[in-house]
């Protein structure tokens, strides 16, 4: 069926023309001279003798400060991804089961609005809440809770709370797609036949949103370790990750080699999510979308 | 063991005020094959669903052996069900599913694989235990979810259109089949179906419903034979139904047009507008004589159409004064086909006309 469909010439097939030469000229092309950057030893526009080397890769291997600033981008994104999750699991569950019509606008609306602001000024919303003279710490304190400001900005904490802000979206919308599209009736029956309503979510709801729950995972972590205005602002430098060394080999040391081997290592970091994604998804669809 | 189960006086209001359920009351007896019947949004499935425990009754209370499980909890209510689409989980194989009832109840693994097995090999689907339900044909998706719902030994077994999505001939075999499992099992059955068919050719009793209410509750011979109102002598078969007034002696109805029906001697003698129903396989035909016609229970017409059923001819006759009737004549293989325009004559008998309540 499909190679019949595929081997004759089809007018069609022209429409992809323009995609496939965006993604051609804006994203094969940049990720192909950035490998090639990462096994340089200097920019070839600028000088004339240059020769292969791993060194940017050694460097990153043999000092354990890059392999602390790896180990933490992941940290934040793993953390910020359960978060998500915990927080849009029950919302797109909500969202995808409600009624009435407006309830569901109104919850989409919810979920939308935040995205309508820019990124940096949702970020510097954070700063006025987390920071030691912000509304979170100055409540407490006039309430008694604390003596001393909690430390909330330039720490791992605060750049979760803001990343979750901005990637909590992402989770909800996949997710409500994917439980939108399972049958109310598979808890009832679940019901009926003897299984508590906890029960009967954790034995068919659960299981049938794993897809949905992958892919969400997968979007709001990749989105976590490349985010960067918000681990800046929120981390302060203190908090190093990965875009934010990849940015200071650029603008302050001009070591566009390294800073093309930390950016493969980010981009290898996405692709072996996206291999373990499609094994699990795999697995848990039980081989039937294969056949 | 089966149960009786007691519907008083439910009703079901839905926000924005649709009574989707309307004070139904009926008594459903242990070991029976229950019917609900209607068309589609008569409230016969959510009547279904508040007995399973998926709805609240606005009103009214359910009964199952006289204990009230108006606001018990679905899943302890120990029914099963089989529902339209059959709801099969998707994500586990055939044992799995059957097994899931008897999971739930914490049952040991070695019980559960006995009673799974021996339900699968009742509904004939030995063999298929590790497929899983898209890998299998509708008929066999449907022995899973009667499967999964006998194997729990319910009190009370419902059924929501379980043979909606079968085709003509698997829907007649699954129905024999699902009619003999209840007699065997001596299982309670609520069955929900649209299908007057269906309805008639299983259920040891039938509620009719129209618009949230019971027309009537009854066995498949009395409904077919006596209904009592209107709207269940028009849903159930063919039927021709005519209204008029009495005449002066209220032995008959005069129904406009010339034409006069003699009342069934059973009739309580009155005065007012009265409806009654004729059935058209009870209505003889014949070549048209030149006798006059018997005053009540007979009449002169010309047939309009004929529709060869194969056991039977269907003819639409317009009557001398313009009434349309139905009549059914058997195909014995030795009676005379009429075709369009040939006169007639058709004679009945007054005892067959069945008086309607409107």
């Amino acid at each position: 069926m499909s190679n019949a469909a595929t081997t004759r010439p089809n007018g069609l097939a022209l429409f992809i023309l323009p995609s496939a030469l965006l993604f051609a000229l804006f994203f094969f092309l940049p990720i192909g001279l950035m490998a090639l950057m990462s096994v340089l030893t200097g920019n070839p526009v600028v000088m004339p003798k240059v020769a292969f080397t791993t060194r940017h890769y050694g460097r990153m291997i043999g000092d354990p400060y890059y392999l602390e600033v790896i180990w933490t981008t992941i940290r934040i994104g793993l953390v910020t991804t359960l978060v998500a999750l915990a927080i849009g699991y029950p919302l797109a569950h909500w969202m995808a089961r409600i009624k009435s019509r407006t309830g569901h606008a109104l919850l989409l609306m919810a979920v939308l609005a935040p995205m309508l602001t820019g990124i940096v000024v949702r970020t510097f919303a954070w700063m006025t809440l987390l920071s030691d003279k912000g509304v979170v710490n100055q409540t407490l304190i006039s309430l008694g809770l604390i003596a001393q400001p909690l430390k909330l900005m330039y720490t791992e904490t605060g750049i979760v709370v803001g990343l979750v802000h901005i990637y909590v979206p992402f989770m909800v919308l996949t997710l409500t797609g994917v439980i939108g599209r399972i049958d109310e009736r598979l808890e009832q029956a679940a019901e009926n036949l003897g299984a508590s309503p906890l029960r009967a979510f954790l034995e068919v709801t659960l299981p049938l949103s794993l897809p949905g729950i992958l892919a969400g995972s997968l979007l709001v972590f990749a989105l976590a370790i490349s985010a960067y205005v918000t681990p800046i602002l929120l981390g302060g430098f203190q908090i190093m990750t990965l875009p934010i060394l990849i940015y200071q080999q650029i603008s302050a040391n001009f070591n566009v080699g390294f800073a093309a081997a930390l950016g493969i290592v980010l981009l290898v970091i996405s692709l072996l999510l996206v291999i373990a994604y499609n094994r699990a998804l795999g697995l848990v669809s039980g081989q039937r979308e294969l056949q | 063991m089966s149960a009786s189960i007691e519907i008083a006086g439910v009703s079901k209001v839905y926000d924005g005020g649709v009574r989707a359920v309307d004070a139904v009351a009926m008594d459903i007896r242990q070991g029976e094959f229950f019917s609900l019947l209607g068309p589609s949004g008569c409230g016969k499935t959510t009547t279904l669903r508040m007995i399973a425990g998926f709805e609240t009754p606005s009103s009214g209370a359910i009964r199952v052996d006289g204990a009230d499980i108006t606001h018990v909890p679905a899943h302890k209510r120990d029914m099963g069900m089989v529902f339209q689409n059959y709801a099969l989980f998707p994500h586990r194989t055939v044992a799995e599913n059957v097994a899931f009832g008897l999971r739930m109840r914490g049952l040991d693994k070695a019980t559960i694989a006995a009673k799974v097995k021996a339900a699968l090999a009742m509904v004939e689907l030995s063999g298929l235990e590790d497929r899983r339900p898209a890998q299998l044909s509708g008929g066999q998706q449907q022995r899973v979810a009667l499967a999964r719902a006998i194997v729990i030994a319910p009190r009370v077994l419902l059924c929501d259109e379980p043979l909606g999505a079968l085709d003509k001939k698997l829907r007649q075999q699954m129905q024999f089949e699902l009619k003999q499992l209840q007699k065997k099992l001596g299982l309670t059955l609520v069955f929900v179906t649209h299908d007057q068919e269906e309805a008639l050719a299983m259920s040891d009793r039938i509620a009719v419903m129209n618009g949230g209410r019971v027309e009537q509750v009854g066995t498949p011979t009395e409904i077919y034979n006596q209904p009592t109102t209107r709207f269940v002598a028009d849903f159930i078969g063919d039927t021709n139904i005519f209204r008029g007034e009495r005449t002066a002696a209220g032995r008959s109805l005069d129904v406009g047009k010339g034409l006069i029906l003699a009342l069934p001697p059973t009739d309580a003698h009155g005065t007012g507008v009265l409806s009654v129903a004729l059935r058209p396989e009870k209505i003889r035909i014949a070549p048209r004589t030149d006798a006059a016609t018997t005053a009540g229970s007979s009449a002169h017409g010309i047939v309009e159409n004929t529709n060869f059923l194969g056991g039977a001819v269907l003819y639409r006759v317009t009557l001398e004064g313009g009434h349309r009737v139905l009549v059914q004549q058997p195909n014995a293989g030795t009676s005379r086909l009429f075709v369009p325009g040939n006169g007639v004559t058709l004679e009945w008998t007054p005892a067959d006309l069945v008086v309607l309540k409107d």
